[in-house]
């Protein structure tokens, strides 16, 4: 074929298509799907399901309706955390005793006995196996109790209309009401509310629920929460209302964070994120009683594992960091002590200090080592008697001896508010971090996840601190 | 450690003012500067030859002190345009009004193609809000060149309007022909087709987009006169002030055409009634008509409503006996035909 005949065809086909105008895709796909429904017409019997589905609509009615629905909504999500919180608290002191308090000396003795020098001793031992059992026994428990629930409630497909309920309170920020799915995921851990968000098939609104996640609290936080309010915040008002206050305080900070989740999804999808496609769809599912062992399993396996397992690959060289820069000197003091140092200004505008700022430095694989690190370096900078050692971790069972430490470390209720906000608002995990990357395959949306809570965190712990100190 | 918390809030504040006045968008220092480095002659000499273009089309004569007027650079510099137009061939001066030779009106007509293919493919592939269309056209059509304006319009599939209804020149220059009249000037108890929504200037393009008027609806004038102007299209009634109706082009439609009636939008559907699906509104772009398509919102579908929702938005559709929630704007952009309650 020669090339004035090509020229012909092309200049034909340019022609034709002028001719038939901007409607002939839509057409095309139009009439595919209007002969499809012909022949699903045609050729397929329904079966008479028509009592399932009155049942269905009923349920339905009573989930979606406007006296019941939130409240139910409400109920069902408290139950859950309630469940997980409470829960978790036996086989996590289970699991403890064992890991920490059994195997761990047992192990540093096979050590010594081998004849493992102090340094190796120390630094597979305290450091590495501390910290990645410390993660498994804080960990696993409220995640193999709350993921299971949360999978369940899944299968049964109420979740599906919680999106539908919420969807006009999130469409005001510019999200997607299956949001509030992945942020209650988010309250179990915020890894997998960013492997949750899937389910949100629309690019923009899918990179808001990512990036806000963090602004969830999620179980690795909820007991430095509950510890701090009930140290500091508890202790301010008369003994009858001190749990009362501090449950109060708990309560409000992850309602404040939930707060921020709306600001920064607002916020996003009018600047950052205006620019990507957004649509909205959502569909309701029949309901269907769940197959329950077969649930737990998959949940088990593929929620709860995959996020232990890669907790635990970022906690082993956190579990040794922390040893180092402890066990390390440069001159006449530790790594951990120059940093502690260096920081300390900064902190102490923030309302912080120096051993805080280090400890979410060094604890950025997970939330749950951060009050056991910040202990151990409060005693290691102070010198007071406590503890097993520099760089192991530790925590005490005693409530008030807990507080002795962190009040010989310098703190006051300002501290203590401060650590409650910025362990609500800092960068996410490193398992989450990583999580998100894998997500959305995009170093931007990585470090914009990264970088927007902690910067908020200084922020408000910035102006809290100030106006405190002007004030008290 | 001695600091005073008022200079550190204080210092806080300044730097926070400073950023904002940096960063501010559109105004802020930073885009001052960076508007600063655009290659200024070429965007001056493609805005001139759109002007003359669009003004050519309806016989106006253009003067220099026209252009001055209309164009937002400095004098001096559009007179320096001017100049170099008429050196390069692409203008002549036929006594005090500038024309555009046919290398002028080829060149136009490419920045016209440019712009518009832009805001096909902002409407098609981005979230952007339709207001922010043509502001991101009016940049992004000096900076593309032949080669990637013919990608883009490939990849668009060779779109023949954008968004507006305004027709996309091709790249030999071949550009559909529209009539219409301005739907100000639609008689009473006439029918018609919208064909085109000015998107100049904004602020009557915000009270149309303000209205959910749909492009390519047709509709039927009831009255008409100097305050205002009243029409029903796919089910509702829209009132408008005649200037507003002016930036609305409308294809007149005589009796034989008129092929579809008693349409409305979903948006308008009561509980406990039954629907058929007529098709999508053209308004449906990109994403969200390819996963209504897909959903099964096509034509011919029976549609009712399955529930609705505590907060009135959005609402489930039950459709081929799933239930499909949609929000408010994405159902009035769905026609139906009501069923009769008989059916």
């Amino acid at each position: 074929m020669n090339t004035k005949n090509i020229e012909n065809i092309i200049a034909l086909a340019e022609d034709l298509r002028w001719q038939i105008g901007d409607d002939f895709h839509d057409n095309l796909a139009e009439s595919i799907y209007t002969d499809a429904a012909k022949i699903v017409e045609d050729s397929v019997t329904k079966d008479n399901q028509k009592s399932k589905f009155r049942l269905d609509a009923k349920i339905d009615k009573i989930v979606t309706s406007r006296i019941w629905g939130f409240p139910i909504m409400l109920l069902i999500l408290s139950v859950v955390l309630w469940l997980t919180i409470v829960g978790a608290n036996y086989p996590s002191s289970m699991l403890s005793a064992l890991l920490l308090d059994t195997v761990h000396p047992f192990l540093k003795n096979l050590g010594t006995n081998i004849g493992f020098p102090w340094w190796l001793n120390g630094f597979l031992f305290d450091g590495v196996y501390l910290a990645v059992a410390w993660v498994i026994a804080v960990m696993l428990p409220p995640m193999a109790i709350f993921f299971p629930l949360f999978t369940l409630l899944e299968d049964f497909g109420y979740l599906p209309r919680v999106a539908f309920n919420m969807d006009s309170l999130f469409k005001k920020s510019g999200a997607h009401g299956k949001q509030a799915l992945t942020m209650s995921m988010g309250f179990g851990c915020n890894a997998a509310g960013v492997v949750a968000t899937r389910i949100i098939d629309s690019p923009r609104e899918r990179l808001i629920a990512i990036i806000t996640n963090n602004f969830s609290l999620c179980n690795g936080r909820w007991p430095t929460q509950i510890l701090l309010a009930t140290l500091f915040i508890g202790a301010v008002v008369p003994q009858s209302l001190s749990s009362f206050a501090s449950l109060t305080a708990v309560i409000g900070i992850a309602v404040l964070g939930i707060f921020f989740m709306f600001f920064f999804s607002w916020g996003l999808s009018k600047t950052l994120l205006k620019g990507e496609i957004s649509t909205f769809n959502l569909e309701l599912p029949p309901y269907r009683p769940p197959v329950f062992w077969k649930t737990i399993y998959t949940s088990l396996i593929d929620r709860t594992l995959i996020v232990l397992w890669r907790a635990i690959v970022f906690a082993a060289p956190a579990g040794a960091v922390i040893w180092l820069i402890s066990n390390i000197s440069i001159g006449n003091e530790s790594i951990a002590a120059w940093s502690i140092h260096a920081l300390d200004g900064f902190g102490f505008l923030l309302g912080l200090n120096g051993v805080i700022l280090v400890a979410y430095i060094v604890a950025i694989p997970a939330n749950e080592i951060v009050i056991p690190t910040i202990l151990m370096l409060t005693v290691m900078v102070t010198g007071i008697h406590a503890g097993a050692g520099d760089g192991v971790l530790f925590e005490l069972n005693s409530v008030t001896a807990t507080a002795d430490i962190l009040k010989a470390g310098g703190w006051t209720l300002l501290t203590a508010v401060n650590v409650m906000l910025f362990s609500l608002l800092h960068n996410p995990c490193s398992t989450t971090i990583y999580t998100i990357y894998k997500e959305t395959n995009s170093l931007k949306w990585t470090l914009v996840a990264t970088i927007l809570p902690i910067i908020t965190g200084f922020i408000v712990t910035f102006l809290i601190a100030q106006i405190w100190r002007i004030l008290v | 450690m001695n600091y005073n918390p008022i200079t550190a809030l204080v210092l806080f504040f300044g730097i926070s003012l400073l950023l904002f006045f940096v960063f501010r968008p559109k105004k802020g220092v930073f885009f001052f500067f960076k508007n600063l480095y655009r290659q200024k002659d070429k965007t001056i000499i493609e805005d001139i030859l759109k002007f003359l273009y669009h003004n050519q089309e309806s016989n106006n004569s253009i003067t220099t002190n026209a252009l001055t007027n209309a164009l937002h650079f400095s004098n001096t510099l559009i007179i320096e345009s001017l100049n170099k137009m008429i050196d390069r061939d692409l203008i002549f001066l036929e006594k005090d009004s500038y024309k555009l030779t046919p290398k002028g009106s080829e060149y136009a007509l490419q920045i016209i193609r440019a712009h518009r293919l832009w805001e096909k493919y902002l409407s098609e592939k981005t979230g952007l809000k339709k207001t922010e269309w043509h502001e991101r056209a009016e940049q992004k059509e000096h900076e593309l060149n032949t080669s990637e304006i013919n990608k883009l319009s490939s990849l668009l599939g060779n779109p023949i309007y954008d968004p507006h209804g305004d027709p996309i020149p091709t790249s030999k220059g071949k550009i559909a022909l529209k009539k219409g009249i301005p739907l100000s000037s639609l008689k009473e108890n006439t029918m018609g087709r919208i064909i085109h929504i000015e998107d100049e200037p904004k602020i009557i393009y915000k009270q149309i987009l303000a209205e959910n008027i749909h492009l390519y609806s047709t509709i039927k004038v009831i009255e008409n006169n100097t305050t205002r102007i009243v029409f029903h299209a796919e089910g509702e009634q829209f009132i408008l002030a005649p200037i507003v109706a002016g930036n609305i082009t409308v294809s007149v439609l005589h009796k034989e055409e008129i092929h579809e009636e008693n349409i409305a939008r979903l948006s308008s559907l009561q509980l406990h009634k039954k629907a058929i699906i007529v098709g999508l509104s053209k308004e449906c772009r990109g994403e969200n008509r390819r996963r209504l398509l897909d959903l099964g919102f096509v034509k011919g579908a029976k549609i009712e409503i399955d529930l609705l929702n505590p907060l009135g938005d959005p609402k489930a559709y039950l459709i081929k006996g799933t239930a499909i929630a949609l929000r408010k704007d994405q159902a009035a952009k769905i026609l139906i035909k009501k069923c009769d309650d008989g059916k």
